[in-house]
């Protein structure tokens, strides 16, 4: 198949200019990043629901989560990131992140 | 470009015609059919688009260079969406044409053969079940039917969501505002999906068959959202009316216009139903 072309996804194929590589670069970064944070978030409400953790447990652990969740709000408003530019297409397996 | 039992491509590729050119079929009809193929200029720098004979078939034929349907170079060219859709569209307007004098059994985009003999071997030696397909497909048209989840509002319980959340807030506040929005997602997600599931009952029941495809990329279909149904119904011509009016009713609803929103589209030349190889996965119209 044609050897220079990656293949992308129609209507989003990968442009290798200077500027945007270095963006979606990072966008690819902060997308893994929000999966680990989503998923932390899930994990800790289960352990919260299971009622194993003591009240200033959930506290600690509610408030790292909050601080995380302004962090990464930081992050994409430096770089310019909107909420679904972190986000991948599966195809039919649909997106990485649930979309709203 | 799905695969039509032994239909699709059986050669190409494997060897080169000595003249360089092969023959596209776009589509298979009853002999008694007398397409219209004036003005159709089928795939760019190809011969006429003409007809050949097969028995009680007529096969929709195009002569074509070989090289550019060789497998390297569709595999380009079709990876290029605007050259997929000219592609696409050319092979449509022929389908759309014979369709009009008839039924038709469209071909998978570029099937190929080496030459005319072999194209109406390939079609000669299933014939009988071609003629039947003809036979279903016969006052018949295909409707596409999606489904779009809508938006519910907001629950009050959880205005600005936690993006926002004020720097005075608590952890544990932190944690049960995550705990509604991810309830409230998996809730509207629930309701969307039943509210399909729905809408494809009572709409599959007026079909003479129907089925469910892939739903399609929001990036093709200019929408943000992914449908929660895409399907396909072929619906008898004299039960459009009817078709039509349940669509109707179902869309002014109340309780299914505030979770989805329906799209027809139609009537389609039934490419959906007009595959030799997965008749059997099509549901009865009647079965439960």
């Amino acid at each position: 198949m044609g050897g220079q072309r990656p293949v992308v996804s129609p209507g989003r194929r990968m442009d290798l200019d200077e500027d945007s590589v270095g963006r979606d670069l990072v966008a690819l970064v902060l997308t893994v990043v929000e999966l680990l944070r989503q998923l932390m978030e899930r994990q800790a409400l289960r352990r919260v629901d299971s009622g194993e953790l003591t009240e200033a447990q959930v506290e600690r652990v509610g408030t790292t989560l909050m601080l995380l969740e302004q962090r990464m709000t930081e992050l994409r408003t430096t770089f310019g990131l909107r909420p679904e530019d972190l986000n991948l297409d599966l195809g039919p397996l649909g997106s990485l992140l649930p979309r709203d | 470009m799905t695969e039509t039992a032994g239909l699709t491509r059986p050669a190409a590729g494997a060897q080169t015609p000595p003249d360089g050119t092969a023959v596209c079929i776009f589509a298979v009809c009853h002999a008694q059919t007398a397409p219209d193929l004036d003005g159709l200029t089928g795939h760019p720098g190809g011969g006429p688009v003409r007809t050949l004979a097969a028995g009680p078939l007529t096969l929709i034929a195009q002569s074509v260079s070989a090289a550019d349907f060789a497998p390297e170079a569709c595999a380009e060219r079709f990876s290029d969406p605007a050259a997929l859709e000219s592609c696409a569209r050319a092979h449509h307007a022929v389908i759309a044409a014979v369709a009009r004098g008839g039924p038709v059994v469209p071909l998978p985009l570029a099937t190929l053969y080496l030459g005319p003999e072999r194209a109406t071997a390939a079609v000669a030696g299933r014939a009988d079940r071609l003629l039947a397909l003809l036979e279903r497909l016969c006052h018949r048209a295909e409707w596409g039917l999606k489904v779009y989840p809508v938006r519910s509002t907001p629950p009050a319980a959880d205005p600005p969501g936690p993006d926002s959340a004020p720097a005075a807030d608590t952890g544990r506040a932190y944690l049960d505002r995550l705990r509604n929005r991810q309830q409230e997602r998996e809730r509207q997600h629930e309701t969307a999906w039943r509210t399909a599931e729905h809408v494809y009952a009572a709409l599959a029941r007026q079909a003479a068959a129907a089925r469910r495809l892939r739903p399609q990329d929001p990036a093709l279909t200019g929408g943000s959202r992914r449908q929660v149904l895409n399907a396909a119904l072929l619906l008898d011509h004299d039960r459009e009316r009817e078709f039509r009016d349940t669509v109707a009713a179902l869309a002014r609803d109340p309780a299914v216009a505030a979770h989805a929103r329906i799209e027809v589209t139609g009537p389609w030349v039934p490419y959906s139903f007009a595959r030799l190889d997965d008749e059997e996965q099509e549901r009865p119209a009647d079965a439960p």
